[in-house]
């Protein structure tokens, strides 16, 4: 009879071996590099286009006042706040188009491995807990890697064009890519929750959209009628990223205890929901 | 141990209930055939046998477990019926998944991914993707698969189905080869085929456990008659039937298919009856094709006889 210690280094053992394997499908397929590619040429034309020209214009205003009135009464008032241009465009830009990518890159979990029964191969060998918590791990992990290489050819391009700001550049860095990383887990547990329940990834995908329109609104105007029913609204991931962009950059992982909690309850459910599946 | 207890097995879907009040033990050993027409509720057995769904009511363990449960994680493999590999991997990545999740390291999971696709006659394909072969292919590197680590029970659903004569030979003698250490438990429609390698036969229809067949011949039973089956080689039936019911001791002689014929016969008081039958069938100057002793696996399984 195993012991309850064996059991755990399986888990574990199992959860590394699945997560690994998801490293292998983006970085080792043609599919995989295929998607690698297409991203890294996206993300050429948003930083070219989008960040180093919003970077230029956030550096041109920064000392004006009327500039900085301009910004504030957009609601982009706190892009100032950011010490160095290229961040405060990355950090604006980023928090939307991350969690867009999370849905993208996250449907397909375990989906299409249940429509395609390879998910009983796995199941014969290891439990449905470390093949829902593994292929989660593995998603956030390769997030993580496209957000810390979108972040170093940021980083590149704020230091090149001012290398005087070397240090406060890495402060920049290391607050964005933790604060995306919180912000990405809630997004990556509910694409894997929603890819516990269904047989392709599209489902998936047009179950999150419906999720973040039809779902979101009605929460949003229950809580508006009743204030007792704000709390509903958490159950939402992204709920939060309105107020992040109004933070200082110091006080912005002041709200990750949002995403985290967030994480556990769909977690929680997701797993319900993938053990008591078939497959 | 039993290796298989199911007691009161109910299954719905919906409000189909497709597995009625399963109860059965099976032994380890020999290969164990699971027959039934379609829709009969194989393939949901065996899907609960595998942990794959939950059964509505009732209770199954295997090996002295829950299916599913931890304890059975490389102990019980499957085909699972129409499951098909991942397409974006070799077939060498994908062994080496399922060898690695059942405790091997990564050098010696390539070992027994080579091991077991050399078992299958697919050493050359270790390097392709499943796209890359035929749908004959495929199904062996699945049957591959669940050899992985030599399990002690493997459950095959349809093993043969879409196979060529030669790859299905293969895999029978496969089985043969290694019933000494793993159990076998395989669905199939094809009668001939599981009467030569399982000596228990399970019957199912419409969800209902027909009949537990012993086929070893060993189970004591009630009835004094015998049987004889017999393939004739273009001989009269009439002239057959009539020849052959003269000998003492026969009882009746029945046509089945075209030249097929079933015997029954007592056994107490009379001579080995295929000795005087092969005498007959050399005096009348007609030839045979089979002789086997007792009734085909069909004739059991389906006939009131």
């Amino acid at each position: 009879m195993p012991t309850a210690s064996t059991l755990s280094n399986n888990f574990f053992r199992s959860l590394w071996i699945i997560s690994e394997f998801e490293l292998i499908r983006l970085f080792a397929t043609r599919r995989g590099l295929l998607t690698l590619l297409t991203f890294a040429i996206v993300w050429y034309f948003m930083l070219t286009g989008i960040v180093m020209t919003a970077a230029d214009f956030i550096q041109q205003n920064a000392s004006g006042q009327m500039s900085s009135m301009m910004l504030n009464s957009a609601g982009f008032g706190q892009l100032l706040a950011w010490p160095i241009a290229e961040f405060s465009a990355y950090w604006r830009l980023s928090l939307y188009l991350f969690p867009i990518f999370s849905v993208l890159f996250a449907a397909d979990q375990t989906a299409s491995d249940r429509d395609r029964g390879s998910l009983r191969f796995l199941t014969m060998r290891c439990s449905r807990d470390s093949i829902f918590f593994g292929r989660f791990v593995g998603q956030m992990i390769i997030q993580s890697t496209l957000v810390i290489l979108t972040l170093a050819t940021t980083f590149i391009v704020a230091v090149y064009n001012n290398p005087e700001i070397l240090m406060s550049s890495i402060q920049c860095l290391l607050l964005i890519s933790a604060n995306l990383f919180f912000v990405l887990l809630p997004f990556t547990a509910m694409m894997a929750l929603l890819s516990a329940a269904v047989r392709s990834p599209r489902q998936a995908m047009i179950l999150a959209v419906l999720l973040w329109t039809l779902v979101s609104a009605t929460l949003t105007s229950i809580s508006q009628h009743w204030p007792i029913f704000e709390f509903l609204t958490y159950l939402i991931p992204g709920v939060h990223l309105e107020n992040l962009t109004e933070l200082q950059p110091s006080e912005t992982l002041s709200l990750a205890y949002i995403p985290v909690l967030q994480t556990l309850v769909i977690l929680i459910i997701g797993r319900f929901v993938m053990a008591r599946g078939s497959v | 141990m039993s290796l298989i207890q199911c007691q009161g097995l109910n299954k719905k879907f919906a409000e189909k209930t497709v597995l009625h009040e399963l109860s059965f033990d099976l032994p380890s050993g020999q290969p164990i055939a699971l027959v039934g027409p379609n829709g009969a509720g194989k393939t949901t057995l065996f899907s609960i046998l595998c942990g794959y769904i939950r059964p509505t009511s009732g209770s199954v363990e295997i090996l002295g477990q829950t299916p599913g449960s931890s304890a059975l994680f490389g102990r019980v493999s499957a085909l699972p019926q129409d499951a098909q590999l991942d397409p974006r991997f070799s077939i060498c990545r994908q062994l080496m998944l399922y060898a690695q999740l059942q405790g091997f390291n990564r050098r010696n999971a390539k070992i027994e991914a080579e091991r077991v696709l050399s078992l299958m006659q697919l050493s050359d394909v270790l390097h392709q993707k499943p796209a890359a072969l035929s749908h004959g292919m495929r199904k062996r590197v699945t049957i591959a698969q669940a050899l992985i680590g030599s399990p002690e029970l493997v459950l095959l659903d349809e093993p043969t189905a879409g196979l060529d004569p030669v790859n299905a030979r293969n895999i029978r003698d496969l089985v043969n080869e290694h019933s000494d250490n793993t159990t076998f438990i395989i669905s199939s429609h094809n009668l001939s085929e599981l009467e030569e390698l399982c000596d228990t036969v399970l019957h199912l229809n419409n969800g209902r456990l027909q009949q537990q067949v012993d086929l070893t011949g060993t189970q004591e039973t009630p009835n004094p008659l015998s049987y004889l089956t017999v393939q004739m080689d273009n001989c009269p039936a009439d002239a057959f039937i009539r020849r052959i019911s003269d000998i003492p001791g026969v009882e009746t002689v029945e046509t089945r298919q075209k030249n097929h014929f079933l015997i029954s016969y007592y056994l107490i008081n009379t001579s080995p009856l295929d000795q005087a039958l092969l005498q007959c069938i050399k005096d009348s100057q007609w030839d045979y094709r089979q002789l086997i002793k007792g009734k085909t696996l069909e004739e059991q399984l389906f006939s009131n006889a």
